[in-house]
């Protein structure tokens, strides 16, 4: 009991040392480009789920916490459709080709918009006439039964994976921005045939000894030297890297970021273009008179949470195929809050600012852990929405009209 | 308020003070009752489930004290309860560890105490930006900041990082339950006077009472770090009762779990809160112990519920008449879920698909939310929703006498 309470007491003037110590001067500028790039590729899965909230507060002017979880589900639909077409455990597929990611986005796509289909309908609708706290619960309460309820009934809330066969593109395009220092490594190169004799050298004494790990002086002479001139090599290859500056893009990702632009394309032509986007964009202006002008509420507020849902899905998909994220009952949460922030931050309701906020979000959190603080990965979303509603309550895009009453 | 103007006229100041020290005697002593009654050692496992009770409806009527008295919509009471928690852990390792060891009961009064202020500390700070917030927002916000305390708490050195901080183990469920007891009398005296009026019309409406001449932010922030407090109060006790503190103790869930309990009881009904608390905390308790089901068994539960619930959501929106017919069609429905849940569960287990087995304490988190989405869909406003216990609502239910029903802000 006595060591604990000194460990707890020498604790306690820890804390002081570990905040002073910013760990800054470590930063590794080379691989800056290489974050942001990975910033942009998991913000435009965040915009996707981020349209979501955004749409569904627009027309409704609720947040929809149990949106997280539909994306969850969403993981899950991608998940059974490649176990169906046979990549599921002890099947033996080969390699899935472009036609197998089309019917994953597919099914994730439906499993996430009936998912939506059935929120809105029998948890939603019922209560539109409540105050919007009655409704702010329920959507907390369906968040808690979904999570809490696919612990039970989805696979024993196991964490599974989307197999890695599935996606035929699993090679990375690498860009070189800035060469490596061809002198120090042409130097490197020209120790090759050194290595390669100190090698030899040393398997032509091997048969002779003992064991690896006990050798005979003579043994022993040759593996330093063999080291030594490795060391050497290694030392220069990192020296002439050390400034060099080079970009992987990942091929699955670029699909992905590919098929996200095209997604964000056919919504804004959806919402611009069409007679139901119209009636979306009525509703959010005013929900009582454009009910007084014809429009169907019902319809246009089950389309919007189908729309969001069916978006969350093909990011769900996305996320676990590409970015490799594990899948379990709980696995909407994190995505679903950093979105929810994403929406915020571009002004909840604006579905422009819902992109941008999402990037934005992407890039800080790669940010964070390329800052040497990666535990705190989590924490960044809420820091960054505490501050966006404090001094900005209507986000970077959306109107800085203050919500009243 | 029955007190209003004809209680003022006869006030009489030795007659209040008296009634209020023997009241708060009674009160004092039926906790000493309680903590002579779960002595011994064969009691340890009730005493520290009484003790949690405890712990858990101080922070539901913490929690009612802004969410249902104030309004202001906050879902991350557990940030406030952590940070007491923690407080009273580092103090008990740290500065006080001698008087942890030999004076274990006045050290407890003591962490309560350091734990309220620090929690009430934390709570203005928290408290007065987010006053530019309102509902949804303010939620996400305290929904936030809970997380982040919790986050800080997992990556920090000094507290024990995501393995927890051991404190001295000093059970006393006399403390606890006089800290309920006090929270409960605060709340409900807070509400008995003018300064409860201000809280409550700022509730109703915030713009007209602050044209009324309320003090909006002041009475915000005072709910806040009222509210806090207590938190913080029982994180202390809970630290010392189990020995032990880790981040999970403090998840979003135990969030949760103290809003449904506020929202059961009826957001702004104390007797709600208390009531609540004891059943929420007591149900999920029990409900690790229930044994492995069938998969069709749930599932013809949910079906029955989904029976029953859609039942009594018709029989509210469109049925008019007299009241007793409509209590029978309500038990009617109810009866009919029933059945149905039976039904469908033996049915269902029937089918191969449906046979695998399932561990009955998984549903111990679905349970709550059922409850939290069935309550909002049939009574959004709580069971007791603003009604509180009184003397004359007994004496009136018995029929002896016939008094205006008292009822806080109805």
């Amino acid at each position: 009991m006595a060591e604990v309470r000194r460990q707890l007491h020498s604790r306690s003037n820890q804390i002081v040392i570990h905040l002073a110590h910013l760990p800054l001067a470590a930063l590794d500028f080379t691989t800056l480009p290489q974050q942001l790039v990975n910033g942009l590729f998991l913000g435009s899965i965040y915009a996707l789920i981020a349209l979501g909230y955004t749409m569904v507060y627009g027309v409704l002017k609720l947040i929809n916490f149990a949106h997280g979880e539909v994306f969850m589900l969403g993981s899950y639909g991608a998940l059974f459709t490649s176990w169906m077409l046979g990549f599921g455990p002890g099947g033996n597929a080969a390699q899935g080709s472009i036609f197998t990611l089309a019917l994953m986005l597919l099914g994730a796509m439906l499993m996430s918009g009936t998912a939506g289909f059935i929120i809105e309908r029998f948890a939603y609708r019922p209560i539109r006439n409540h105050p919007r706290i009655a409704s702010l619960i329920t959507a907390i309460g369906l968040s808690l039964l979904l999570q809490y309820g696919g612990q039970a009934f989805l696979l024993d809330g196991k964490k599974q994976a989307i197999t890695s066969k599935v996606s035929p593109y699993n090679d990375d395009i690498i860009l070189n921005l800035r060469k490596p220092n061809t002198e120090k490594l042409h130097e490197a190169q020209a120790l090759q045939p050194e290595v390669d004799a100190a090698k030899a050298a040393f398997d032509a004494q091997l048969p002779f000894e003992k064991s690896q790990f006990e050798l005979s002086p003579k043994g022993d002479a040759l593996s330093t030297a063999l080291a030594n001139v490795k060391e050497k090599q290694s030392n220069l290859m990192t020296a002439a890297n050390a400034s060099a500056v080079s970009l992987r893009l990942p091929k699955g990702k670029l699909i992905m970021l590919t098929t996200t632009i095209i997604l964000m394309i056919a919504l804004w032509y959806l919402v611009m273009k069409t007679k139901m986007g119209r009636a979306m964009r009525a509703v959010s202006v005013d929900f009582n008179a454009s009910s007084l002008m014809g429009i169907n509420l019902n319809t246009v507020i089950t389309f919007t949470f189908i729309l969001g849902s069916v978006l969350a899905g093909a990011g769900a998909m996305m996320y676990s195929t590409f970015q490799s994220a594990p899948i379990d009952p709980f696995s909407g949460m994190a995505p679903g809050v950093k979105a929810f922030v994403a929406a915020v931050l571009g002004g909840i309701g604006n579905i422009p600012g819902a992109v941008l906020g999402a990037i934005i979000m992407g890039i800080a959190e790669n940010l964070v852990s390329w800052s040497g603080y990666s535990s705190y990965r989590d924490a960044i979303a809420f820091v960054i929405l505490i501050g966006v509603l404090l001094f900005r309550p209507g986000g970077l895009l959306g109107s800085s009209k203050v919500e009243k009453v | 308020m029955e007190q209003g103007g004809e209680g003022l006229k006869n006030f009489q100041f030795g007659k209040w003070i008296g009634f209020r020290v023997v009241s708060f005697g009674v009160a004092a002593l039926l906790c000493f009752l309680l903590d002579r009654i779960l002595q011994g050692d064969n009691q340890s496992y009730t005493r520290f489930l009484v003790s949690l009770a405890g712990i858990y409806v101080t922070l539901a009527v913490s929690l009612n004290l802004i969410n249902g008295i104030t309004g202001q919509f906050s879902i991350g009471h557990a940030a406030f309860y952590q940070i007491g928690a923690y407080t009273g852990a580092v103090l008990a390792g740290g500065m006080f560890a001698k008087l942890a060891t030999s004076q274990p009961l006045l050290w407890l009064v003591l962490a309560a105490i350091f734990g309220a202020i620090t929690a009430g500390i934390s709570g203005f700070i928290v408290g007065l930006p987010s006053l530019r917030l309102r509902g949804d927002y303010l939620a996400v916000v305290t929904l936030g900041i809970g997380e982040i305390v919790n986050i800080i708490a997992k990556n920090q050195k000094a507290l024990g990082e995501a393995y927890g901080l051991a404190a001295n183990k000093i059970e006393s469920v006399f403390l606890v339950s006089l800290l309920a007891v006090i929270c409960i009398a605060v709340s409900r005296n807070l509400l008995k006077t003018a300064h409860g009026l201000a809280f409550l019309a700022v509730r109703e409406d915030e713009i007209a009472s602050s044209a009324m001449g309320v003090n909006v932010t002041k009475i915000k922030v005072t709910a806040f770090v009222l509210g806090s407090a207590f938190a913080g109060a029982a994180g202390a006790l809970y630290a010392h009762t189990k020995g032990f503190v880790s981040p999970p103790d403090f998840s979003m869930d135990v969030s949760f779990l103290i809003l449904t309990m506020v929202v059961l009881g009826g957001t702004g009904s104390i007797t709600g809160s208390v009531l609540a608390a004891v059943v929420l905390f007591i149900i999920p308790e029990k409900m690790r112990d229930l044994k492995p089901v069938m998969m069709g068994a749930p599932i013809g539960v949910a079906i029955g519920i989904i029976v029953g619930v859609a039942l009594l959501k018709k029989i509210q929106d469109n049925y008019h008449g007299p009241a007793l017919k409509r209590f029978g069609m309500n038990v009617g429905s109810i009866a009919i879920g029933i059945v149905m849940a039976k039904l469908m569960a033996t049915l269902l287990v029937k089918i191969p698909a449906l046979q695998h087995m399932i561990n009955g304490a998984s549903f111990r988190m679905p349970a709550l939310a059922v409850t939290l989405v069935v309550l909002m869909l049939l009574r959004p406003q709580g069971v007791f929703a603003h009604h509180e216990f009184s003397w004359s609502w007994v004496q009136k239910l018995l029929g002896r006498k016939s008094v205006p029903e008292t009822e806080v802000a109805a």
